[in-house]
């Protein structure tokens, strides 16, 4: 190992410092003892020739490793000169790792944060089946309270209401049922509302809107009983609040 | 000669030599740039070894598959009712033809059969009908067996040649199949209201 090594630093040598060829000779010479001396362990023991041949091994090392950190006056020899160069490859090889490294990193957290952002992913309706039949299920129940009306019970429509709505939702529905409101008493009205189809459209997290197709009978208890049906269709936003869903907009795809 | 004492002497040195590149590495993890490097080069790592866990998972995540088949069966679905909610006598044939793209199965065959009795009608009605979805959500879908139910609010706008046109909203109930062509209607109504019923 150590002996090939002489003999590249050699030939570098030979290329490198033509006016030195004349010391070859001594060199080969002292390349032989430098082998006997560290055959034997003893460094200081060589003497000045092979002294020489290895400062000047370090100086070619250093040379052809630019910017390496050995220590000029450190004793060399050939193992030194590979540390030398271990030094140097070390921080190398690490800082290409970290940079390849760091770039997969950035690209995969990228990548996979686009995935995470798809508009479909967002959406849960479906995919987390327990949420969207509790939203059905208690948005359905909602719609019937709410869009109920007995006119012997007033009463339990404002409960329904103070119950299952919020926001905006509060000011439609009132909208919504000021005239049932105003003829009930008179034409002994029942409205009830019963919920046919439901549909969640999307759901992320406390938010969800639902398509709604729900069956209206109005039933008027005065002189000559009457009930009429009517179809509605509409859309409801919803939030959670605590464990429980509540109407927040209520869109009835009016232009 | 003294070439070959050198190389048959070179297997002496190797005890050194080894034992200096050991006391090399020891070095150079004392070394402050090579310990900052290591350490850069761990984080890295830990970061690329997580962020691309995130991402099979992101690959790999099956609900995410079927958010992204209910979306094209929503999509397809809303497409599909659209198409069949719309006809102009004046471009009967493509109108027809995309009623029949749009479907499969047991309605596809239905409107194939009854194609030429209905071109007639709406060639002697001379009415325009054109559709606009309000809104659309999928009720049911069964990824393996390529099934869907879907809803949609359907507002159709109804023009004969005499009078104001005619608006009506539907509440539309269909089945989409999944076919190598990708999602089509298999049925489509109204959903029922319960005073007609009974």
């Amino acid at each position: 190992m150590s002996t090939t090594r002489h003999l590249v630093n050699r030939r570098r040598r030979l290329a490198t410092a033509p006016p030195r060829t004349p010391g070859a000779e001594p060199d080969q010479a002292s390349e032989q003892a430098t082998a006997t001396a560290t055959a034997t362990d003893t460094d200081a023991d060589a003497g000045p020739q092979a002294a020489q041949d290895t400062a000047s091994d370090l100086d070619a090392d250093t040379d052809a490793t630019a910017g390496s950190d050995t220590a000029p006056d450190a004793p060399g020899n050939a193992p030194r000169g590979k540390a030398s160069r271990l030094r140097v490859g070390l921080p190398a090889v690490l800082c290409a790792l970290t940079v390849l490294l760091g770039a997969f990193a950035v690209w995969a957290f990228a990548s996979a944060g686009d995935l995470r952002d798809e508009p479909a992913r967002q959406n849960t309706a479906l995919t987390d089946i327990g949420r969207t039949s509790e939203v059905k299920g208690r948005i359905s129940e909602a719609v019937g309270a709410v869009f109920s009306y007995d006119y012997a019970s007033p009463a339990r429509s404002d409960r329904a209401a103070s119950t299952y709505l919020t926001g905006r939702a509060v000011q439609q529905h009132k909208d919504m049922l000021a005239d049932v409101r105003e003829q009930a008493p008179r034409q002994k009205l029942v409205l009830t509302t019963t919920v046919t189809e439901s549909g969640v459209e999307f759901l992320d997290g406390d938010r969800a809107r639902l398509l709604i197709f729900a069956d209206q009978s109005n039933t008027r208890t005065g002189k000559d009983e009457e009930t009429t049906y009517a179809a509605a269709m509409f859309a409801v936003d919803a939030v959670r609040r605590g464990d429980t869903w509540l109407i927040a907009t209520i869109d009835t795809f009016t232009r | 000669m003294a070439r070959q004492r050198t190389a048959r002497q070179g297997t002496a040195p190797e005890g050194t030599g080894r034992e200096g590149s050991a006391g090399a590495v020891r070095a150079g993890t004392r070394n402050p740039l090579v310990i900052v490097a290591l350490a850069l080069a761990v984080c890295a790592a830990g970061a690329a070894g997580w962020g691309g866990w995130l991402r099979y998972e992101a690959t790999h995540d099956d609900a995410a598959a079927f958010a992204r088949t209910r979306d094209d069966a929503l999509a397809a679905g809303e497409q599909a009712v659209q198409n069949m909610n719309t006809l102009d006598h004046r471009s009967l044939e493509k109108g027809l033809d995309s009623w029949e793209q749009s479907t499969t199965g047991d309605l596809h065959r239905q409107l194939v059969d009854g194609r030429d009795a209905f071109a007639e009608q709406i060639a002697e009605a001379k009415t325009v009908s054109t559709a606009e979805v309000l809104s659309g959500a999928v009720t049911e879908l069964d990824e393996r067996a390529g099934r869907a139910g879907v809803m949609v609010a359907l507002r159709v706008t109804v023009t004969a040649p005499k009078g104001e046109p005619a608006v009506k909203e539907s509440r539309l109930l269909g089945s989409l199949t999944r076919t190598a062509g990708g999602w089509k209607l298999s049925a489509l109504g109204q959903a029922p209201v319960g005073g007609t019923g009974g």
